[in-house]
């Protein structure tokens, strides 16, 4: 199963990065969703994969009874996830913004930041 | 007022005037306050006899130089600004040759360059002065800094900063890997600053400053100043093959092409700043022959030049401005008009051109007499020697015989100048009559300590006006013969080299200029045309690219991937591949949202699966959101194209990438994990911090930190969001 | 414990709170009004725990299971970082009014900013260091898309932020290749590893990725691309920010990853910085020669600043990070100065960006042009002004860990970058009179501009004691 999760997290990375060079901010969009999804799957996998039990601890006793699913990796994820989300939130926001004053969503043609021709 | 500066200088004469018995006895002087005492860096100043001799030129040469400006410049409001200038420069170049401490010479040095830059370009308006500034702080300065590396990689070997001490370790400095790398910078900013082939071609076209300034500038200080490191260091870097020989040849093609297109020049102040270059190039050639005999002609030979070239340059200034020109074609027989003047381009003109009795001519016996025994080429040192000081007779007929004699020619009605500009050159061009005629005093007394510190053992110098029929005095017999003969058919060889036109190392300079500017235009149109998938896809593969290098210089060691799973866990995965794909080339808005949820709710299923229920739980709460934000906000943006065209070097890219992730993750998951922080979150979860789910004892007490973070990330996600939406709103209205 | 913790991280939760007391507030008494005043108070109040942090706190104090340290490295940095930001809060204040942008979001985000910056030079941790990464980007996206009326701050913002969370992408997969091997986010942790184990390969991927996001942050090249356009576009005050407190964070937390979590393998990062650092120099130096926007200029003039700071880092010695520490203060103190200048180049109340506008600026406004001029000799790091001092620290530092080819190449790529600086002086004292400028300069910024120029003149004598205080700093953080 492992495998499937590091198979995952490489087709997310692809399509992703295949979305955001598309030049559309709707699919950049897109392509940084998949992006996170994919760094929050990175660090998951990384924490190692036991199937099955939750970490909490029994009511009474001082530590888990039996091996439960590594505890910190889920935390770090929790983290990435929200910040993600938040990121993610403001994206959205600035690609409606952007729209609304340069009138289109083809990130190419939003360059009137771009040194002059003769530069 | 305008004559504090000539004031000054003279007082700083004076005083350096009073170490004279000291130094001369064997003895120095040296100060030293901390400056950077980390770094080992002090302001270190310490006279010796060469630094002597050449304070001794800059306060000197300088104090005549300032009254000569005060009087050119009289009315000219310009004059206090040029006259700061001038002071500021003079100081920085007695720094320069007083500082005993590397990162204070170069601080120094570098203060030389910026403060003739700003007086090189002095006249503004004049697009040539700019020009000619430009190109001389670009070719010095870059020196500097080739010689700042060289001299923190000396300091570094030797672990000090001190010349005096460095100098003494010249055996171990040369014995040691560092040598070639520090002699190369070091010969670098010695080569630019004084000019010497192939970075010559900046000096004639600094000349462009005032003429009191090109004569302070070419005749005791600014390009001397090469020269007297080069004299510093040699006991520390001189004495090898490489030394001798870069010297040997770059001072020899310099002397020659100085001399030769002296000739050619119609402006008399553009021949003199090209005899400047011969002038050095000859130093430079004495420096590396690595003789007694030689150092002792280089000692000498600068006094020399010194004195004869300030002479004139102030000469030619005054025909300039009493007779309104300083062309060679316009200027004749004023020697009538202005006796005086006259008078004293004779004098330095004689010693330029090496007659006796003056300084010039023991100079010049003692050039040759040391060129015959030179320990690289004795052929090529004496005849370079005699074919530059043949063309120097003629340069110095040129100068102070045409202007002067012939039919009478002049721009405006010419007379001798006021008090203020004959004495300056007067005083100079007297002293190269009375040395020559007195020269035991000066060898003894000034040349002999200076030579003491040029070799770096103690050094005797014996000066005579006639040193009896030997070799040099027919060398010299020949240069005067020669010369005259020279002079008599000026006007077709100045013809014939005006006709040739040679490219000279001044093209490369240029070239190397455009070139820059093609190369940034390039840089910056091909990197930095605004295009955002430009940039997206530069940083893409560069990613691709350090992803591939780390796994290709690493011998990674994949296990084999297990595929048994589960059926239904195999679905889930199923799920998030077929939403991906489809997000990915869909091109309709609501299906492409929808597979985005389907992405995250199967991640979801897997955190579950894998015992993270919070995680799975925040994630699902956190695709459900964003699903529904990108339903809102989509509806205002346009919709995708319908036709997708596919990108295959994107595509190409992206999978690059994507393979790379996957076999650098994979690569991780083969190695033992370090469990030791999980297992003391296990242990003390329930004990310390009284919880009993794990994940959130993590995140609410050990990592509070992060978690405070992340609310005030999501807070500000929050703020920044309304403020680029009312600003949006804004816009449109 | 939490008792313990919080007094250690007290400036930063004090501002934390005042930053959302401020939102509040402008929120509730109607925001225009109490504008001017909340960015006089939030200036006031970095400033403050800008002296709080730099005159309280000895040794070295850690909170959170380590995740947060404060030391000698993170007092000097984020004293640089407050007092930046307090800076460019007060020169910002015309800019603002005048383009109507007076709102009080802005102090609010550059407050949140700092908070964010003070967190990743202070992070003992690689997720802590990523929220304080985070909070301080998804501020500057903000901030650099600030100004409404403008097309070119939009795209700023948006360019910023699309190369940007590509960049945090990274550096959090680097994170997790890293915890992945070293099975913990703690440096403390990560070096007992490494320690113990020496560096593995999967360490060394985490490493290469986490470099390489980070030199997104710095502007390091081939990661800069974002800085000319986002330089250029941003609202003039929010490049002054851009050039200074951020970039004074990002190296910090650049030093901190390499040695508190790679202290005992300098070896491998080592060329991954000079190649970082190299690149930088050579091509920011060569693309500024083209520029003729002052500001797009000064993006590529930051681009190779970086890679001299870079190189004081790349040494990996304790005197390459006091080498690093002495370049960025001197590199903030400049920028300080030459954008209190830029932004008052002005044409009739119209912002003038073009560098030609500069010519024979000396005649018409002698004093302000000979301090510009100092600055571009200090930033060119000609002698004997302070900007050399900086070079010669991190040149130093490189050819005495033994890399002097190293040095060699900073040398080169500084005489190309003397360049342009020369060219803006050249054109100032020599070039075809414009007359262009004649904008009015606020008290508040000709100080700030004398003040910037003198201490670059001024500090020659003895770098105004920094050098030790940058000493003890690099102490701390390298051991």
């Amino acid at each position: 199963m492992d495998f499937l999760f590091v198979l995952i997290v490489g087709l997310l990375v692809t399509s992703g990065a295949y979305l955001m060079m598309s030049g559309h901010l709707v699919r950049f969009l897109y392509g940084l969703a998949l992006f996170s999804n994919a760094a929050n799957l990175a660090i998951f996998v990384s924490g190692g994969l036991s199937y099955g039990a939750p970490a909490l601890i029994a009511e009474g006793e001082k530590a888990p009874l039996e091996p439960v699913a590594n505890a910190l990796p889920q935390a770090l994820v929790l983290t990435a996830i929200v910040i993600g989300f938040g990121l993610t939130v403001f994206a959205l926001a600035l690609a409606k913004r952007a729209f609304a004053s340069e009138g289109t969503a083809l990130m190419d043609d939003m360059r009137s930041a771009e040194p002059r021709a003769e530069d | 007022m305008r004559f504090l500066p000539a004031l000054l200088a003279f007082m700083a004469t004076a005083w350096f005037w009073s170490f004279l018995p000291a130094i001369s006895a064997g003895e120095t002087r040296s100060w030293a306050w901390a400056w950077l005492p980390d770094q080992g860096v002090e302001l270190a100043l310490r006279i010796d006899g060469l630094s002597l001799l050449f304070a001794l030129l800059i306060t000197g040469i300088g104090t005549l130089i300032f009254l000569y400006t005060a009087a050119y410049f009289r009315n000219d409001d310009r004059l206090p600004r040029l006259l700061t200038l001038l002071m500021l420069f003079g100081i920085s170049m007695l720094g320069l040759v007083l500082a005993d401490d590397a990162i204070s010479l170069f601080v120094f040095w570098e203060g030389t360059t910026v403060t003739s830059f700003l007086l090189v370009g002095f006249d503004h308006n004049r697009r040539y002065a700019r020009a000619s500034a430009l190109q001389a702080l670009i070719i010095t300065g870059l020196g500097g800094l080739a010689l700042l590396a060289g001299l923190i990689i000396l300091g570094q070997f030797a672990g000090t900063y001190r010349l005096s001490e460095m100098v003494l370790m010249g055996d171990a400095i040369r014995a040691s890997e560092i040598y070639i790398a520090a002699t190369i910078f070091v010969l670098l900013g010695c080569f630019t600053k004084s000019a010497q082939f192939p970075f010559h071609f900046w000096l004639p076209g600094a000349m462009a400053a005032p003429t009191p300034v090109s004569a302070y500038l070419h005749s005791a200080t600014m390009v001397k100043a090469g020269v007297y490191l080069l004299m510093r260091m040699s006991p520390a870097l001189g004495g090898t093959e490489i030394w001798m020989w870069s010297l040997t040849i770059c001072g020899a093609i310099t002397m020659i092409v100085g001399s030769v297109w002296a000739m050619k020049q119609d402006d008399l102040k553009l021949m003199l700043a090209h005899t400047t270059l011969m002038g050095l190039g000859a130093l430079v050639m004495l420096l590396g022959s690595g003789t007694k005999e030689a150092a002792k002609a280089a000692v000498l030979f600068l006094l020399v030049h010194a004195l004869y070239k300030a002479a004139l340059f102030l000469s030619v200034g005054i025909l300039d401005k009493q007779a309104g020109s300083r062309m060679v074609d316009d200027l004749g027989g004023l020697r009538g008009a202005m006796p005086l003047s006259f008078a004293i381009a004779a004098l330095a003109a004689l010693s330029m051109a090496g007659f006796p009795p003056f300084i010039g001519f023991i100079g010049k016996e003692v050039i040759y007499e040391s060129a015959l025994h030179s320990a690289a080429s004795p052929l090529l040192v004496t005849g370079s020697a005699l074919a530059a000081n043949i063309m120097m007779v003629a340069c110095a007929g040129l100068v102070a015989i045409k202007p002067y004699f012939g039919e009478r020619r002049a721009q405006k009605n010419p007379g001798d100048p006021v008090f203020g500009l004959w004495f300056g050159p007067a005083v100079l061009a007297a002293l190269g009559l009375w040395f020559g005629l007195f020269p035991a005093a000066l060898g003894h007394d000034l040349l002999e300590p200076a030579l003491g510190a040029v070799t770096g053992k103690a050094a005797e110098v014996k000066l005579y006006l006639w040193h009896g029929v030997n070799l040099p005095f027919l060398l010299s017999l020949l240069t005067f013969a020669a010369g005259i003969g020279l002079f008599l058919v000026i006007g077709a060889v100045r013809r014939a080299l005006q006709a040739a036109r040679v490219p000279g190392a001044e093209d490369g300079y240029d070239l190397g200029l455009a070139g820059i500017d093609r190369l940034s235009a390039w840089v910056t149109r091909s990197l930095q045309g605004g295009r955002m998938t430009v940039y997206l896809k530069l940083s893409f593969a560069v990613f691709a690219g350090v992803i591939w290098m780390a796994i290709l210089m690493s011998n990674t060691e994949l296990s084999r991937p297990d595929f048994r799973v589960p059926l239904f866990q195999f679905g889930v995965v199923v799920l998030i591949l077929v939403s991906t794909v489809v997000v990915t080339f869909t091109p309709s808005r609501l299906i492409a949202i929808c597979a985005l949820g389907g992405v995250g709710s199967g991640i979801a299923m897997l955190f579950v699966m894998y015992g993270a229920i919070d995680v799975a739980m925040t994630q699902l709460l956190v695709e459900i959101l964003v699903v529904v934000f990108f339903a809102i906000a989509l509806l205002q943006l346009p919709r995708t194209p319908i036709s997708l065209g596919f990108r295959p070097f994107d595509m190409a890219l992206s999978v690059a990438l994507g393979l790379g992730v996957i076999v650098t993750l994979w690569a991780v998951l083969g190695t033992e994990l370090n469990l030791y922080l999980t297992e003391y979150f296990e242990k003390y979860s329930a004990p310390k911090a009284l919880g009993r789910n794990i994940v959130n004892v993590i995140l609410v007490d050990f990592r509070a930190l992060d978690t405070l973070g992340e609310v005030s990330v999501v807070l500000i996600a929050a703020i920044a969001a309304v403020a680029v939406m009312r600003a949006g709103r804004e816009a449109r209205k | 414990m939490i008792a313990q913790d919080i007094s250690v991280v007290l400036p930063e939760l004090v501002l934390a709170i005042y930053a959302m007391a401020a939102l509040m507030w402008g929120v509730f008494m109607g925001q225009d009004k109490q504008s001017d005043f909340i960015l006089h108070l939030t200036a006031g109040l970095l400033i403050l725990v800008g002296f709080w942090i730099g005159f309280s706190g000895e040794g070295t104090q850690t909170a959170f299971g380590e995740s947060f340290v404060n030391d000698g490295f993170a007092r000097f940095s984020k004293v640089m970082i407050l007092w930046g930001s307090a800076v460019m809060l007060l020169l910002s204040r015309e800019y603002l009014i005048r383009n109507h942008l007076m709102k009080f979001e802005f102090p609010v985000l550059v407050t949140l900013a700092t908070l964010g910056m003070m967190m990743m030079v202070s992070a003992g941790d690689l997720m802590a260091l990523y929220m304080g990464l985070e909070l301080q980007s998804l501020s500057l996206y903000v901030v650099a898309a600030f100004r409404r009326d403008s097309l070119r701050s939009t795209e700023a913002g948006l360019k910023y932020f699309v190369l940007g969370a590509l960049s945090s992408g990274l550096l959090l997969y680097g994170a997790s290749l890293v915890y992945g091997y070293a099975g913990t986010t703690l440096f403390s942790g990560i070096a007992s590893v490494v320690d113990a184990e020496g560096i593995s390969l999967g360490l060394l991927f985490g490493l290469v990725f986490l470099c390489t996001g980070m030199a997104f942050k710095v502007s390091a090249a081939p990661f800069h691309m974002w800085t000319p356009d986002v330089y250029e576009g941003s609202p003039t005050p929010v490049t002054l920010f851009f050039a200074t407190a951020p970039k004074v964070a990002a190296a910090g937390m650049f030093a901190r990853v390499l040695f508190d979590g790679f202290g005992n393998a300098v070896a491998d990062w080592q060329q991954i910085l000079i190649f970082l650092s190299v690149l930088s120099m050579f091509l920011g130096s060569i693309a500024a020669i083209g520029q003729s926007n002052i500001k797009r200029l000064m993006a590529y003039s930051s681009i190779a600043h970086m890679g001299f700071a870079l190189m004081g880092l790349a040494a990996g010695t304790e005197q390459g990070v006091q080498a690093l520490l002495i370049y960025l203060a001197i590199y903030v103190t400049m920028n300080v100065g030459v954008f209190a200048f830029i932004l008052n180049m002005e044409h009739d109340g119209r912002p003038v960006t073009d560098i030609n506008a500069l010519g024979m600026y000396s005649t018409s406004e002698p004093a302000r042009a000979l301090a510009l001029a100092v600055l571009m000799f200090s930033l060119a790091g000609i002698p004997p002004l302070v900007g050399f001092f900086g070079k010669f620290y991190v040149l130093k530092a490189a050819v005495d860990a033994g890399l002097v080819w190293f040095a060699v190449a900073g040398v080169i790529a500084s005489v190309i970058g003397a360049f342009y600086y020369l060219r803006i002086i050249y054109l100032m004292y020599f070039g075809t009179a414009s007359d262009v400028l004649n904008g009015r300069m606020p008290l508040l910024h000709y100080t700030m501009l004398m003040a910037s120029a003198l201490i670059m003149v001024v500090g020659i004598v003895n770098l105004l004691g920094i050098e030790g205080l940058a000493a003890q700093a690099a102490a701390t953080l390298v051991n």
